[in-house]
């Protein structure tokens, strides 16, 4: 008798530890309470929001534990991606089996197509954000055509021009970042101008200009307003707007450093002798170049300008899926995360740039200084590159896979040198039709 | 085991409540003890198996779900839903095949020089080393490095412009090869990666294979005047065979199914498996249809699905010509000597036996003859 006691103390043990197993992962309302009878919220984000605690690698505003004071009721536990797209399995998994993994998720710009495609599936957020501000396009970015807001706007990437000032110098160029900006042209900017600068540059020095196509093509592609897709769903990346830029940009191919971002080759050349003397410079690349050249490197500046008018590149958004317990206590904390106030105190943190014109206008932002950059006032540059902003690109739902056959067909032309311009272009032409 | 005793020693009421019950226990329980294996089995093999097949017929998005039976669609001129749909897709796209070539070239890439290497290697830890647990953990160590860590070293390794190998090769004035660029190259370093962490364990599967080989056969070979090298090739390799065969399909399976070094190889930047798809592998393949590029409206992941059924199907082709090439390797090439000298040795044998039985007929005879006649001397 005593042995099947035994055995049944055991079996109920088990039983117990699967049923916690349980809870973990499905969907009772067992999981949205913790034995404190806290309401617990759980966020996905990846890289560095800035929300959590300030830590060497992450630096951050320590923003959960100020909700948490403010409310007492409220536990959140954050889980953060090492990068965007492992992130985004999470999510395509959750979202698609319905589970409610995470009660907020942070949404790149790269997901916001298929979240829009999907609008049932999220919450409208409209009711909670109201006292928010956003830049419009910021707006227009999270909301669907239906005028439902699902996606909070978190921060923007808007793209000013890095120069290494003692390559300039070197090279006999201005190295004062308002005399970079107006030998591009100020605001009448166009890429020919930066083109011919670099043309210059490169026969003085035999110096690569940019650092790859990629990254101008990153730049050159926001610009357009319906660049690969129309809104009614025919496919033009194969028409004449994206072929001549094409033709324009491969047309420079000796002033390239014939690197892919991102590559160890890419950042291993921030601080060579004989490295790229420009980048495009979407707000957050300054925490790279910062990483890749080292905090005590000093040449790096930027200048007011964005060739061919102003771009946004990258920013996210905050989304609270239909399927979570705590939906209102979720989009609650959302519509705080991206309230002015806590954009000021990321920006300062971790350098997320804010999409809320309210923050965008208070000293704290405006007045930031950044010394690695040569003392530029990145606050207002940013801020004035954001106001350049003109267009926002239609991403239809197929954006994305086109644009990654766009940047494929580059990188045969600019970093293994394979394919002439041409023959890049036409296999772009089939991979296109291909993707159907 | 007490119940059951009780059982037995109650077959007064076989009728019994308790006695049915002990059957019930001593009939089922070797089943409830095995069960906990066939029920995981089930949950995390069997079902995804069956149910990858269902998806694989679908019109399956990651992030909508299903839609209906697959539609080929415009690559190859078909509305029509069928259950086909999907693989004949893949079959239409260029990029699977690529990834099929690339697949097969890194794992013989990859494959043959390891298990060569590791035989090699086993044989040398066999012999009569100093230290010998230490040059065996050496052999395990790169094992130890988890996958990821090592195609990260790697790729900064062969990295096109800074590259450590890049800068030696230089060095020698030779010129950088754009390990990136090329499909082979690639292939070469990606092997590099796989052979770098799997040789050591394989090589530590063939030793305890060797150490099971008994001595004496090895110690006969020798007093017969064989060589080292003609031990090892005439007596341990054939008696290494099951190992062989094993490890050989163990690594057929890993390295068409290798994900983790092409997938690290492309250092974070955004096309994985190169611009030109030069080192896209199957399973490569498969996570970027499915998981990467996901658009909406898209059937990736029955297409996904599809492509994994392909991969499965070859490497079972695989495994089946790997097992028939390396039988008829260690063995096969000498089943025809074999023969006529099983022949003779039969014959031989067999001669030897009616020697023997006509010498053991002729002593009992003998001994018969003398039985026969010594009782009467002694009476």
């Amino acid at each position: 008798m005593s042995v099947s006691k035994k055995v049944l103390a055991s079996l109920a043990a088990g039983a117990a530890v699967v049923s916690f197993a349980g809870c973990g992962g499905s969907g009772d309302t067992a999981s949205s309470t913790n034995s404190d009878g806290k309401v617990v919220i759980k966020v996905q984000t990846f890289n560095n929001f800035g929300y959590g605690k300030s830590t060497a690698e992450r630096p951050g505003a320590d923003l959960w534990a100020a909700y948490e004071k403010e409310h007492p009721n409220v536990k959140i536990e954050e889980t953060v991606a090492s990068g965007s797209d492992d992130a985004r399995s999470a999510f395509n998994t959750a979202i698609s089996s319905g589970s409610d993994a995470y009660d907020v998720y942070a949404a790149d710009i790269a997901w916001m197509p298929s979240i829009l495609a999907m609008p049932d599936k999220f919450l409208d957020l409209s009711s909670y954000v109201k006292g928010n501000d956003w830049l419009d396009w910021k707006t227009e970015g999270g909301t669907t055509d239906s005028g439902k807001l699902i996606g909070a706007g978190n921060d923007i990437g808007p793209t000013a021009l890095c120069y290494r000032s003692d390559l300039f110098a070197k090279a006999g160029l201005p190295t004062d970042r308002d005399e970079v900006a107006k030998m591009l042209g100020g605001d009448n900017a166009t890429w020919d101008s930066y083109f011919k600068a670099g043309e210059e540059y490169t026969k003085k020095t035999g110096l690569p200009w940019y650092d790859a196509m990629g990254g101008i093509w990153g730049t050159m592609k926001t610009q357009i307003k319906e660049a690969y897709v129309k809104k009614d769903g025919t496919v033009v990346a194969t028409d004449s707007t994206v072929k001549n830029l094409y033709n324009q940009l491969t047309a420079t191919t000796d002033m390239s450093a014939h690197l892919t971002q991102w590559s160890d080759d890419w950042n291993a050349n921030f601080k060579s002798d004989s490295g790229f003397a420009t980048i495009m410079c979407p707000a957050w690349l300054v925490n790279n170049i910062k990483g890749n050249s080292g905090e005590d490197f000093k040449g790096w500046d930027v200048a007011d300008v964005t060739p061919g008018g102003g771009s946004n590149q990258g920013g996210s958004w905050l989304v609270v899926p239909e399927t979570s317990q705590v939906k209102t206590e979720a989009a609650k904390l959302v519509a705080w995360l991206t309230a002015p106030e806590q954009q000021v105190a990321t920006f300062k943190a971790a350098a997320q740039f804010p999409s809320s014109p309210t923050a965008l206008k208070n000293s704290e932002v405006t007045d930031k200084v950044d010394s690695f950059l040569n003392n530029a006032p990145t606050g207002k540059i940013y801020a004035n590159r954001a106001d350049a902003v003109k267009v926002i690109p239609y991403t239809g739902s197929q954006y994305y896979d086109i644009d990654s056959k766009l940047g494929d067909a580059l990188g045969r032309v600019d970093v293994t040198k394979e394919q002439t311009a041409a023959q890049s272009w036409q296999q772009f032409v089939s991979d296109v039709k291909a993707l159907s | 085991m007490s119940e059951s005793q009780d059982v037995t020693q109650r077959k007064t009421s076989p009728n019994s409540w308790r006695s049915r019950m002990g059957i019930v226990e001593w009939k089922a329980s070797p089943y409830l003890y095995i069960a906990p294996f066939f029920l995981l089995f089930a949950v995390v093999g069997l079902f995804p198996l069956i149910y990858t097949v269902y998806v694989a017929m679908r019109q399956y998005n990651t992030l909508t779900g299903d839609a209906g039976w697959a539609v080929c669609g415009a690559t190859c001129a078909d509305t029509q839903a069928s259950w086909l749909g999907n693989f004949q897709w893949v079959l239409h796209q260029e990029a699977f095949w690529v990834a099929l070539r690339n697949s097969v070239s890194i794992f013989l890439l990859s494959s043959v020089p390891q298990v060569i290497c590791a035989l090699l290697i086993a044989w040398i830890l066999d012999a009569n080393l100093k230290a010998k647990t230490f040059w065996r953990m050496g052999v395990l160590l790169p094992y130890v490095v988890a996958p990821s860590a090592a195609g990260i070293i790697f790729s900064q390794i062969f990295s096109d412009r800074m590259g450590a190998v890049n800068a030696l090769l230089q060095a020698i004035g030779m010129q950088p090869i754009m390990w990136h660029g090329s499909a082979f190259w690639s292939h070469i370093a990606i092997a590099m990666i796989v052979n770098f962490r799997w040789t050591g364990y394989n090589a530590l599967i063939f030793l305890a294979a060797m150490q099971a080989i008994p001595r004496d056969v090895i110690e006969a070979a020798v007093v017969d005047g064989a060589g080292k090298w003609r031990t090892f090739r005439s007596v341990t390799l054939p008696m290494l065979r099951p190992t062989l065969i094993f490890v050989i399909i163990t690594s057929t399976i890993g390295g068409l199914q290798i994900f983790d070094e092409p997938q690290l190889f492309h250092n974070a930047a955004s096309a994985g498996g190169g611009v030109n798809n030069q080192y896209l592998t199957v399973s490569l393949y498969l996570y970027k249809l499915g998981f990467v590029n996901v658009t909406v409206g898209q059937p990736n992941l029955g297409r996904a699905a599809a492509v994994a059924w392909f991969l499965f199907i070859i490497i079972v082709l695989v495994t089946i010509l790997n097992f028939w090439l390396t039988r008829r390797m260690s063995s096969g090439s000498h089943v025809k000597r074999d023969k006529t000298a099983m022949k003779h040795l039969k014959q031989r044998q067999e001669a030897e036996l009616l020697k023997a039985q006509r010498s053991g007929a002729n002593a009992r005879i003998a001994a018969q003859a003398a039985s026969a006649t010594q009782p009467s001397e002694v009476a």
